[in-house]
């Protein structure tokens, strides 16, 4: 009821994209399919163009192994398991990487996955227990929009006008202790790739963005109210739209009116609360920066780097890498009817994403032409997952978003930069991981049950070796690697065959060939 | 303290003048120019109060006043300059110390607080400031050796978190933390306080010899991926995890091994897990640590003391003064106190009148914090409260001003700028350094 009072209100002035976009039903499952493989053609000859024009060899295609475990990193958070990187060596048909991209993005991690990296963007990493319950909170929503696939503008809208305490959005805005210089600063970085803060204090000579643009946008979250006694526990309320509150400029009396960032578009023709009209502007079809922005998020977040860089940062003076190649994109995903998740697929399609992230020659090209696959450190909630998979530490069925040791080591391992191309972890993180578990519970024989399952007596050392390379690295040792590994595990005494395969194993998965997704 | 020793202490005296009074742009260079080349490496000591110390019943105190309350003051080695009856080890120090008595902030909750002056930041917005220790650090020693630059040593259990953390530095520049080991016997109340790092220690069941054998082959499999990968993530994480291999090798280890000190220079520093992390500081100081933080009271809020002031404050401030004095003549002792800053400090001062349960509250207007040791002008106050102590009465100093002062005395511009995620230039503190508190 609500979205319709909104669509009414604004159809005068401004056109959702909602009612102009063709119906994600009506196209066949063929079609999309053919759609998306044209846009991904489309995608690879604009990154080659720019190669050519460059004069820049690209780097080959991965090896199966080396694509499989990126492509499950990246679209449901975690390595695959022995059985299904054997399945997936061992398949000949022509198409299997379309087949097991789809088999991806339908699958139920992928919501999981999708949800755990834009709760990690939405809010800043923090160990204290309070932010940590909004966190759970916000993941659940999340997940359950992206498990319905959810229309990006829709969810965009939804998280902005939110007003229950229970809801996800409603602990980003406790989170953001209801300021409306903070919820600014954050909404516009987070789904329009706009950095307005820094001119929060003052005018920067060469920024565009000016302290009225900034107080302008934080006006449209000057009137939010926490009702008096509602405290549902636990820094959690719900939010009240009143029609009283303005911001002023700081040490002054200067009141800004609302006013959207970088168009003449006023606030006052559209009806509704503050936020309202805002969650209009922000899916509407004069929006310049929101559909920009998650096609950008996107990209970065398959090949670790924006056609703008840094993805959230995405002002006209940081101009993008591909500028024809992101319109194009934008203008696809806005016709999808902002499917992200066919724009992620698109995306895994293309050889540009499928590419090796090997060395090609001595001279490096410059990262933003996508010459090869970049090399990204795994989030925490990727390390710690893939830890237990290697090891087979995992119960079966548990709810491991739960599981308080998860929660200890992501604490711990957060990092403060988005910059997944950048490896941020410190010495005291490093200790942790090589002395603790789950590192530690996955090397030891008694508790391994990776190391359980290799003691079968008719296994051979090749065998078992086989079984530890698909299970860290989804692939099979080379031969340098197995003479080695061999000898080590020949010179072991007997009774000490399962402890030396655990230091194998400790060695492969304190590695960077392990802790990184390339 | 003989001729050599006066010459040079002399010297320091004028360098760092020139220091304190530079505001021409040569000036910062000639400083700058100085820094890279002491005699020795700098080194820093934070000795954080946890809950909020009392200023009056400390070094400020108000005798003869109601707010005064039940602690007598004592004559110190520096004429004129008194503090609480408690500090006898200290008192004879005096003249290492300079006790900032103006200090005067606007926060008054404890993780705001503790916040405030662990970044000289309010918390709340936009960024997320790192820690003095972490800024300091990272500037003081921009390279990695095999013991961390930043050491917090007990920190609290509730207010761990933002405050101590590197913020937007990443956590590589995260302290390594010593907490409370598992009891060694049962009689744990007799023997020193047991201290060490998380995860120091190999897992159970892994000996040094089989570790060898795993990083013999850890490096090989290492040096493949990284020439066939050449990448910054590649690089970063072969020589993180490097540098824990080399602290974790049992020569950077011991660093944290207090069993290798005499039980009469363990007792001397007191048995509770302060003076034992006193202890831990000066041996990591001697091997060129550039920051530690040691804390008294993270056991709770131990400085937090709405009620029964006295007898809680009485007891803290015998830990302290045992720990911190010891540590001073150690560091003293051996020709390291010259280049070694210890701040003094907590999240905010307590009221000075006293509650109706012999307690006092929290007080951000009017506080005390204490520098001491290298590049301070020891065995002065600076900055008085009134005769209640409700307000600052002259030399009113903020957080952002003692920070710099702290950097500062460590030899380090405190305008150096780091960079936050999104490239802005941050300064580590944007206050002056006061000139008077500088040697």
């Amino acid at each position: 009821m609500l979205r319709m009072r909104h669509a009414l209100s604004c159809w005068l002035v401004l056109t959702s994209w909602l009612l102009l976009a063709p119906l994600h039903a009506e196209t066949s499952d063929e079609d999309r399919q053919a759609e998306m493989q044209a846009m991904a053609d489309r995608i690879d000859a604009l990154v080659q163009a720019r190669l050519d024009a460059e004069n820049i060899q690209p780097a080959p295609l991965a090896s199966d192994g080396e694509f499989l475990r990126r492509v499950s990193l990246d679209l449901v958070g975690s390595i695959p398991t022995v059985a299904q990187t054997r399945a997936y060596l061992q398949d000949t048909a022509p198409d299997k990487r379309q087949k097991l991209v789809e088999s991806l993005v339908h699958s139920p991690a992928h919501p999981t996955h999708m949800a755990t990296t834009w709760r990690s963007l939405i809010l800043e990493p923090t160990d204290d227990p309070l932010s940590l319950q909004n966190e759970s909170g916000l993941q659940t929503w999340l997940r359950g929009k992206f498990a319905q696939n959810v229309r990006y503008d829709r969810l965009v809208e939804e998280f902005l006008t939110a007003t229950q305490g229970n809801d996800g959005p409603g602990y980003f805005y406790a989170a953001q202790e209801l300021k409306p210089e903070l919820l600014a600063a954050e909404t516009s970085r987070i789904f329009l790739g706009l950095r307005l803060e820094c001119a929060q204090c003052h005018d920067h000579p060469f920024d565009r963005w000016k302290q009225h643009d900034f107080w302008g946008m934080a006006a449209f979250f000057a009137q939010l109210e926490r009702p008096g006694d509602n405290n549902i526990g636990l820094a959690r309320f719900d939010i009240v739209d009143r029609n009283r509150g303005e911001v002023t400029l700081p040490e002054s009396d200067e009141v800004v009116p609302p006013a959207f960032p970088g168009t003449t578009v006023s606030y006052a023709s559209l009806g509704g609360t503050r936020r309202q009209q805002l969650a209009i502007w922000m899916v509407s079809r004069d929006n310049p920066f929101m559909p920009r922005r998650a096609v950008n998020w996107a990209w970065s977040h398959m090949m670790g780097r924006g056609f703008v860089h840094p993805a959230d940062d995405m002002s006209p003076q940081n101009k993008p890498s591909h500028p024809e190649l992101l319109d194009e994109l934008t203008t696809y995903f806005i016709r999808s009817g902002f499917d992200l998740r066919q724009l992620l697929q698109t995306i895994a399609l293309t050889e540009t994403y499928a590419r090796s992230s090997e060395a090609v020659s001595q001279s490096q090209a410059p990262d933003e032409l996508f010459a090869r696959m970049a090399v990204k450190s795994l989030t925490p909630e990727q390390l710690f997952d893939a830890l237990l998979k290697v090891g087979l530490l995992q119960p079966p069925n548990a709810m491991v978003e739960n599981d308080p040791q998860r929660s200890q080591f992501v604490a711990r391992m957060r990092t403060a930069g988005k910059d997944r191309t950048e490896f941020d972890t410190g010495m005291p993180q490093a200790l942790a991981v090589m002395n603790g578990p789950p590192v530690s519970t996955a090397t030891n024989v008694e508790t391994s049950g990776l190391l359980k399952a290799m003691s079968a007596p008719f296994l051979s050392d090749e065998q078992r070796l086989n079984v530890l390379f698909l299970a860290a690295y989804s692939r099979t040792p080379n031969q340098q690697e197995l003479d080695r590994y061999k000898q080590f595990l020949a010179e072991a005494e007997p009774d000490q065959q399962s402890a030396a395969l655990g230091d194998v194993l400790w060695v492969l998965a304190n590695s960077a060939e392990f802790m990184l997704n390339h | 303290m003989n001729a050599f020793d006066q010459s040079r202490r002399r010297f320091l005296q004028t360098s760092a003048g020139l220091v304190g009074a530079a505001s021409c742009a040569w000036l910062p260079r000639l400083a700058a120019a100085a820094a890279p080349n002491p005699d020795r490496k700098r080194s820093c000591i934070l000795l954080w109060m946890s809950g909020g110390p009392t200023q009056t019943d400390t070094f400020d105190m108000k005798p003869g006043h109601a707010n005064g309350g039940e602690f007598k003051e004592i004559e110190t080695s520096v004429p004129g300059l008194r503090f609480s009856e408690h500090f006898a080890g200290l008192a004879k120090q005096a003249d290492r110390l300079a006790v900032v008595r103006g200090m005067s902030t606007r926060e008054g909750d404890h993780q705001r607080g503790t916040y405030l002056m662990h970044t000289g930041q309010r918390p709340g917005g936009p960024l997320n400031y790192p820690s003095i220790g972490a800024s300091l650090a990272k500037a003081m020693r921009p390279d990695f050796s095999t013991l961390p630059n930043y050491v917090a040593v007990n920190p609290s259990g509730v207010l761990n978190g933002s405050a101590l953390g590197p913020g937007f530095l990443g956590p590589r520049y995260a302290a390594a933390t010593v907490g409370v080991r598992a009891a060694a016997d049962a009689e744990s109340n007799e023997a020193p306080a047991n201290l060490g790092v998380d995860f120091l220690a190999l897992p159970a069941g892994v000996d040094q010899k089989r570790q060898d054998a795993r990083l013999a082959m850890w490096k090989a499999q290492q040096d493949q991926f990284l020439s066939s990968h050449p990448s910054g993530a590649a690089e970063a994480q072969a020589t993180i995890f490097q540098s824990a291999v080399k602290m974790m090798h049992p020569d950077a280890a011991s660093a944290f091994d207090l069993s290798q000190e005499a039980m009469a220079t363990r007792e001397a520093y007191g048995k509770g897990t302060f003076g034992q992390g006193c202890l831990i500081a000066r041996r990591l100081v001697e091997r060129g640590v550039p920051f530690v933080e040691v804390t008294l009271g993270g056991n709770g809020l131990g400085w937090d003391t709405h009620q029964g002031n006295f007898p809680a404050v009485e007891r803290l401030s015998k830990e302290l003064d045992q720990g911190w004095s010891t540590l001073m003549r150690e560091l003293a002792e051996r020709d390291l106190l010259e280049s070694t800053t210890i701040c003094w400090m907590g999240e905010f001062g307590r009221t000075p009148n006293i509650n109706n349960t012999a307690g006092r509250d929290h007080f951000p207007d009017a506080w005390t914090c204490v520098l001491a040791g290298g590049g301070i002008a020891g065995g002065q106050t600076y900055g008085q409260t009134d005769e209640a102590g409700m307000e600052v009465t002259d030399g009113k100093t903020e957080v952002q001003d003692l920070l710099a002062t702290l950097c500062q005395a460590v030899g380090v511009d405190p305008s150096i700028e780091h960079y936050s995620p999104e490239a802005r230039p941050i300064k580590i503190s944007e206050g002056k350094p006061v000139e008077k508190l500088l040697a």
